[in-house]
């Protein structure tokens, strides 16, 4: 029987369950990508972007519960239609890019929601697609994961200097040999990729956080390029992990519990923030 | 005869469907410094941008050292190595946390795949090189976004000179200084010109600059207006044809002797 509360024996029985381990590994995996993805989108002008990918990505579960696929398979290629589309929108429209993404993203969630209201039989509950599920994360799952971190963090290290080029400014990216439009789809159907496979451990309502908090609390904070990406990784498995046991302790819901650490971490940069402006040789 | 570094030929931009650069054609000999000046929405930016490779033209053709300018403006990455660029300014939006030296050393650094930490000890020691050629050793550990215009300029600078380069194009450089940065900006600018052996397109609205340190001027209005050296391109008759009556009287009683 289990207890609840903080003490080490309950601790050790926590982490001798398997769903438990499983959700650890997850929580670390998808914190680190979450937090290195996040480094280059939160300096990208993307935090939107990933929220709003993350509410529409509900239709996308919504269509697989509706066809009776498995929900992941089709969220990967409707996250990467979603990204393709918005790309494509924010580059031809003369509208703002926030402006679109409401749009999309408010419509797709009201089909999704007409969709679930017409399947009874659906017994996963929508609590579970809002705030997600991180304790019924399979070793299948761990696996897709790690694949994921593995291939967005080679990308990225092998065009780190045309990701910050492109970063910092087009032209002078353009004028460097950066191919700047191909690299910024990319990007973005990355990040569509990972905030698709993260929403089953993470829900669709707080994905974002994954990716714009570590990386804001590490951006106050660094002072040069590596630290930032470094920090915003460690930060993000950090309190993913610290998150989840947390959760398992004390019993509450784990993927807020994981966020509200993150936002601990977030406070804690800001009080530190003056101190790295001064700290100068 | 002398090298040409760029040679633009017949050249056409349109945006947004009105034609902006309309059949210019130019070239630039090795080590020449040449100014782009004109009116304000003359087509200075667009042209300079088009020949970057950064906006699409129309029709005409770009050849930079002898290698043509693709239609989406691909280079050989070999050529891209000895061409660089000075924006006017780089908007960056709340704290960015990129330290100088890795933002000069992104210019070190060849077009295509690498790991962060190939080049090491080469890339560090071209950096540090690079910061002292233009007096900025002091900023090494700054974060770009916490610079002032005139430190951002040198960081921009050392970007250009941590690679050898043969042309460099310039977006008003002086913007954003005041005459006594911009000064020291261009004495900067006029040295490392000489020593590094480059090659110079700026656009520019300082006309006393352009006067003193460039030896060529192109009058661009839409379409080229006039060219050659300053003291005939930037005659009172040439100037009104390019900016219009009034202007030139205005302009022309700047005290340029003022400076030794």
């Amino acid at each position: 029987m289990l207890d609840s509360g903080l003490d080490p024996a309950h601790l050790a029985q926590l982490l001798a369950l398997p769903f438990m381990q499983r959700a650890l590994v997850a929580g670390l995996l998808t914190g680190l990508l979450g937090g290195v993805l996040g480094s280059v989108a939160v300096l990208r002008q993307l935090s939107f972007f990933s929220d709003a990918l993350g509410h529409s990505a509900l239709l996308g579960i919504s269509l697989g519960i509706l066809s009776g696929l498995n929900p992941t398979l089709v969220l990967i290629p409707f996250a990467v239609l979603f990204a393709l589309g918005v790309n494509q929108l924010a580059g031809r429209s003369q509208l703002p890019t926030d402006a679109l993404l409401n749009i999309v993203y408010s419509s797709s969630l009201a089909l999704a929601v007409l969709l679930l209201s017409r399947v009874r039989s659906y017994k996963g509950g929508i609590q579970q697609l809002l705030f997600g599920d991180i304790l019924g994360v399979s070793w299948l799952d761990l696996g897709v994961i790690l694949l994921l971190l593995i291939a967005a963090g080679g990308y990225l290290l092998l065009t780190r200097r045309s990701q910050i080029l492109l970063t910092i400014d087009e032209p002078l990216a353009i004028s460097r040999g950066v191919a700047a439009g191909w690299h910024r789809m990319v990007f973005i159907v990355v990040l569509a990729v990972v905030v698709a496979i993260s929403i089953k451990a993470v829900g669709v309502l707080l994905i974002s956080a994954f990716v714009v908090i570590p990386a804001c609390a590490s951006r106050l904070v660094s002072r040069s390029f590596g630290t930032y990406v470094l920090v915003a990784a460690l930060l993000g498995a950090g309190c993913a992990v610290v998150g989840l046991l947390a959760s398992g302790l004390f019993d509450l819901p784990s993927g807020p519990s994981v966020v509200v650490v993150q936002l601990l971490g977030f406070l804690l940069a800001l009080l530190l923030a003056p101190l790295s402006r001064v700290a100068r040789p | 005869m002398a090298e040409m570094i760029l040679e633009v030929s017949h050249l056409t931009i349109c945006r947004e469907g009105s034609t902006v650069v309309d059949d210019v054609s130019f070239s630039l000999e090795a080590e020449s410094d040449t100014a782009l000046v004109g009116p304000n929405g003359a087509g200075k930016s667009t042209l300079v941008q088009a020949i970057l490779g950064v906006l699409p033209r129309r029709s005409g053709q770009v050849r930079v050292l002898g290698h043509s300018l693709g239609a989406r403006g691909q280079l050989p990455a070999a050529v891209r190595d000895q061409l660089a660029y000075l924006p006017q300014s780089i908007a960056l939006r709340g704290r960015f946390p990129l330290s100088v030296a890795e933002f000069v050393g992104l210019g070190w650094e060849r077009a295509g795949l690498a790991l962060p930490w190939r080049g090491g000890r080469a890339r560090r020691a071209a950096v540090a090189l690079a910061l002292a050629k233009v007096g900025g050793e002091a900023l090494a550990d700054r974060l770009v976004s916490d610079l002032s215009t005139g430190q951002l300029k040198r960081a921009l600078l050392a970007f250009c000179v941590v690679r050898p380069r043969r042309l460099l194009v310039l977006d008003e450089a002086q913007a954003g200084l005041d005459s006594r940065a911009a000064e020291q900006f261009h004495g900067l600018l006029f040295d490392l010109r000489r020593s590094e052996g480059w090659t110079i397109l700026q656009v520019s609205h300082d006309l006393d600059m352009v006067r003193r340190t460039c030896s060529g001027v192109l009058c661009l209005n839409r379409s080229l207006r006039c060219s050659g050296t300053p003291d005939h391109a930037l005659s009172p008759a040439q100037l009104e044809r390019l900016y219009g009556r009034g202007w030139v009287s205005y302009h022309h009683h700047h005290p340029g002797a003022s400076r030794g």
